[in-house]
């Protein structure tokens, strides 16, 4: 192996200039307005007159290097060679014309990503890794993803909507991701506290990492069946995997107790309200590959019921907000239970502390 | 390769309907790579299961770095031996996510020889994921990557990937260069983001305005929107033509603004822009006629995260506005502060937000030596139980 | 002052002592652990710079076990072969 002195480090990412079409470099910063001309197709024009067209394509976000090749491919023929992607896992193609963007859609129709999630429509799904990649995914992410937005693609292909709605997956509450602030959020979650295999648990891990890596304090050096092991302190015990980040012999991966929970109204734009919090809707639908349909049906009354009744431009946090929580359990035909009432820190500023109530 | 795929009746399932197909990217991998041949069978065996199958490595890595490359190793090694190791490289994206095919080729050749064939496009904190190679192949791989100039990115107790909006590239309603000011913090703490010497991780993105696309201000330590002082600009003409083509101007856009700023008396639209609050509502709807003003910058808040260990935050404001030009001293200056702090007092996990709220933001404001300003609060304290400090009165003749 | 590679065989001992009695610990634990052993004559910058020799010279490497500690190159327990 190379002497580490003489490697190469610390030279950081490419730098950007180099990858930016020059219609961009020479407009940088000039950007005057932009205009949505149809689903997945804007124009942007610049102070100068000059103009952009990009054409934004779903992305499943798992890509293997033949697709990128063949986006590579797209982008030498229509755009000089330059491309991006989005922070929501699409691909965008930026043409100097607007002549060949039908071709464009075409020839991407073709290899199976559709052109939209522009303006008010539901774009890709942010999400994690799930049973692909993740050792501690209460569900997989790629797999809800693709069952939901399979579900959603008229709205993702067109812009009938009320508003904005962005939809995230996490496959476990460490959440990769800005799960916790979405229109819809979709949560895998475990719902018991690991399995301790005490027989291994010593030999395959170090007991004061164990302890240490508990963020609740819930796990504690213990001597079990003669074998120095730990037990956990199951009320303290929120399920985050942690413990099996550090300790294989700490499994809570459980195919019956696994699933997901749904939440709603979060935002992190700050346009006409604050940033919100997505909060609970669905506690628990449990795990049923490969189609989820118990959470596809959910998700999609969810995203019918906002669209046939907010108004223009709201969000869901805040169409809910309008017509406050009790209306909104009743409309989606949501039981509210106990385990919709925070118990956490502060948990008295989320009751309701008036009597604005509506009948 | 392709003739001896596993069977894989439910993940089959999940080639069907309109939405691009992981399953399909996997089955074009694995046309070339063993180990995505074992990946599609380990998976399958997860869906028929409902469970997955990975353990997680905190070891490996690439000399000299202590960041960016996460371990994982399957727990059927014996059943699924290509993807024993299967090991994730986090490779530092360029700004706003922008590539030419030459650039993005040369990444899928490196990634042919030495990994799975598969990625993310990208990660959730934005890095290109290459997904998937033996703990003996990651030297070779930054190796090579290291001759096309793309370096691995952050993970762990280390300044993570910093990431950023398109920005100036491509949008009218950015208020500072997103992508240059990522850049440049980007490679000026290079040593932070490669060698892990925080209490947990720490990430910085920036949002070139208030609408904050790259989720700012739900997940980063740092969080820069960007946003103006002085006046929206208006161009009544296109307000007109908004109207004209059946916009309810009062409906969409007057009634739904927060600041109640706004008056439209049919020919010309005013705004008290004193008490605008920059949510970017009127200028959204209206593009064609409205944009932030000119005197533009940034507000940086801190303190974001999801909620491992104590709950979920959102930023709060810690400097109204910043005018965010490089070479962006000052905030270095302030970055470095706050680090300094944080590194000495805070606990194991413990990220910046949840430190501020263990030790107070008025004493977090002092050790970095800010002063308080009423834009930091959403209301001041609804408690009496303020802690005077003995010395409040020594400074009186200086006023 | 003390000498970079000083510093760094002193953490290099440390790491070994804890990770006798399977301790971990992180680069502020050292770097607190000198400053405290040798006051005037070492500082953060130095600490720093003596924490990339070790690592650089291959004695000690980086690992992430729910945060980012220093040891002595090791077998972990996830490991396949």
């Amino acid at each position: 192996m190379a002497d580490v002195q003489e490697r190469r480090t610390d030279f950081g990412p490419p730098h950007y200039e180099q990858f930016l079409p020059p219609v961009i470099k020479e407009n940088y910063g000039k950007w005057k307005y932009h205009e949505i001309l149809k689903p997945g197709v804007m124009v942007h024009v610049s102070e100068t007159g000059a103009k952009i067209w990009t054409v934004r394509a779903a992305s499943g976000r798992l890509l293997a290097i033949d697709k990128i090749r063949t986006f590579c491919d797209l982008a030498d023929k229509y755009c000089g060679g330059y491309f991006r992607f989005t922070s929501r896992h699409n691909v965008e193609f930026l043409l100097d014309s607007d002549e060949k963007i039908d071709d464009l859609i075409k020839d991407l129709a073709d290899i199976g990503h559709p052109v939209g999630g522009l303006a008010n429509s539901i774009t890709a799904i942010v999400h994690t890794q799930g049973w692909v990649h993740c050792h501690s995914a209460a569900t997989d992410a790629s797999g809800i993803v693709k069952a939901v937005m399979d579900d959603l693609m008229e709205y993702f292909e067109n812009m009938k909507l009320p508003g904005k709605l962005r939809i995230a997956l996490a496959c476990c509450l460490n959440m990769c991701g800005a799960v916790h602030c979405s229109d819809i959020a979709i949560l895998g979650i475990h719902r018991k506290p690991p399995v301790i295999d005490h027989s291994r648990l010593n030999k395959l891990c170090e007991i004061p990492n164990v302890s240490a890596s508990c963020p609740t304090a819930a796990i504690r050096p213990a001597t079990v069946d003669g074998n120095p092991s730990v037990e956990v302190i199951e009320e303290r015990c929120m399920y985050c995997a942690n413990c099996f980040t550090v300790c294989p012999a700490m499994p809570l991966n459980d195919p019956e107790n696994d699933g997901v929970s749904i939440w709603v109204g979060g935002k992190v734009s700050n346009a006409r309200c604050e940033p919100m919090f997505s909060k609970l809707a669905i506690p628990y639908i449990p795990n049923n590959p490969p189609r989820w349909p118990e959470v596809t049906a959910a998700v999609r009354n969810l995203v019918e019921l906002w669209a046939k009744n907010a108004r223009k431009h709201e969000r869901m946090g805040e169409w809910i907000n309008r017509i406050g929580w009790p209306k909104f359990f009743k409309m989606a035909g949501i039981e509210f239970t106990k385990m919709h009432i925070d118990d956490f820190k502060h948990a008295g500023l989320t009751f309701k502390r008036s009597a604005h109530l509506t009948f | 390769m392709a003739d001896n795929l596993p069977k894989t009746p439910q993940l089959d399932e999940l080639e069907k309907g309109g939405w691009p197909s992981f399953v399909k990217e996997i089955k074009m991998a694995a046309k070339g790579s063993p180990m995505a041949v074992d990946l599609l069978g380990q998976l399958e065996q997860s869906y028929t299961e409902k469970i997955g199958h990975w353990k997680h490595g905190g070891i490996v890595g690439v000399m000299g770095y202590g960041g960016g490359v996460i371990g994982r190793y399957s727990d059927l090694p014996d059943k699924w031996p290509n993807i024993s190791h299967f090991h994730t490289m986090r490779i530092n994206q360029p700004s706003g996510w922008y590539y030419t095919s030459d650039a993005l080729r040369k990444l899928c050749d490196i990634w042919e020889r030495h990994g799975s064939g598969l990625t993310n496009m990208h990660g959730s904190t934005g890095d290109i994921i290459l997904l998937g190679t033996r703990t003996e192949e990651l030297e070779p791989t930054f190796e090579e990557l290291a001759k096309i100039d793309f370096d691995i990115g952050g993970s762990g107790s280390d300044l993570r990937t910093p990431s950023c909006c398109c920005g100036q590239s491509r949008c009218e309603w950015a208020c500072y260069d997103t992508m240059g000011a990522c850049y440049d913090l980007t490679m000026h703490y290079q040593d932070e983001l490669h060698r892990p010497a925080f209490p947990y991780k720490f990430k910085f993105k920036f949002s070139g305005c208030p609408n904050d696309c790259v989720a700012s201000i739900a997940r980063a330590d740092l969080s820069f929107l960007g946003t103006w002082r002085d006046d929206i600009r208006i161009d009544q003409d296109a307000v007109r033509e908004y109207v004209d083509r059946g916009m309810d101007i009062n409906e969409e856009v007057i009634s739904r603004c927060p600041g109640n700023c706004m008056e439209f008396d049919g020919k010309e639209l005013h705004i008290e822009n004193s008490f605008c609050k920059r949510c970017m509502h009127c200028i959204n709807i209206m593009p064609k006629a409205l944009r932030p003003g000119t005197d533009t910058g940034a507000t940086i808040l801190i303190g974001s995260k999801a909620p491992i260990i104590e709950g979920a935050l959102l930023s709060s404001v810690l400097i109204p506005f910043y005018k965010m030009e490089p070479p962006y001293d000052d905030l270095k200056e302030l970055i470095e502060e706050i680090w300094d702090v944080w590194a000495e007092e805070g606990k194991n996990r413990e990220r910046v937000g949840e430190f501020i709220q263990r030790v107070g933001m008025g004493n977090f404001l002092d050790a970095i030596g800010l002063d308080p300003v009423p834009e930091m609060v959403a209301h001041p304290r609804e408690n009496p139980y303020v802690f005077f400090e003995e010395d409040e009165d020594e400074d009186e003749d200086e006023g | 002052m003390k000498s970079v590679d000083e510093v760094a065989d002193a953490m290099y001992e440390m790491v070994k002592d804890a990770q006798a009695v399977k301790k971990k610990l992180k680069p502020m634990d050292l770097t607190k652990a000198m400053i405290a052993t040798y006051g005037d004559e070492v500082d953060k910058k130095l600490c720093k710079a003596a924490i990339k020799e070790l690592i650089n010279s291959g004695r000690c490497v980086y690992t992430y076990f729910g945060g980012s500690f220093i040891e002595i190159p090791h077998r972990e327990g996830a490991a396949n072969d």
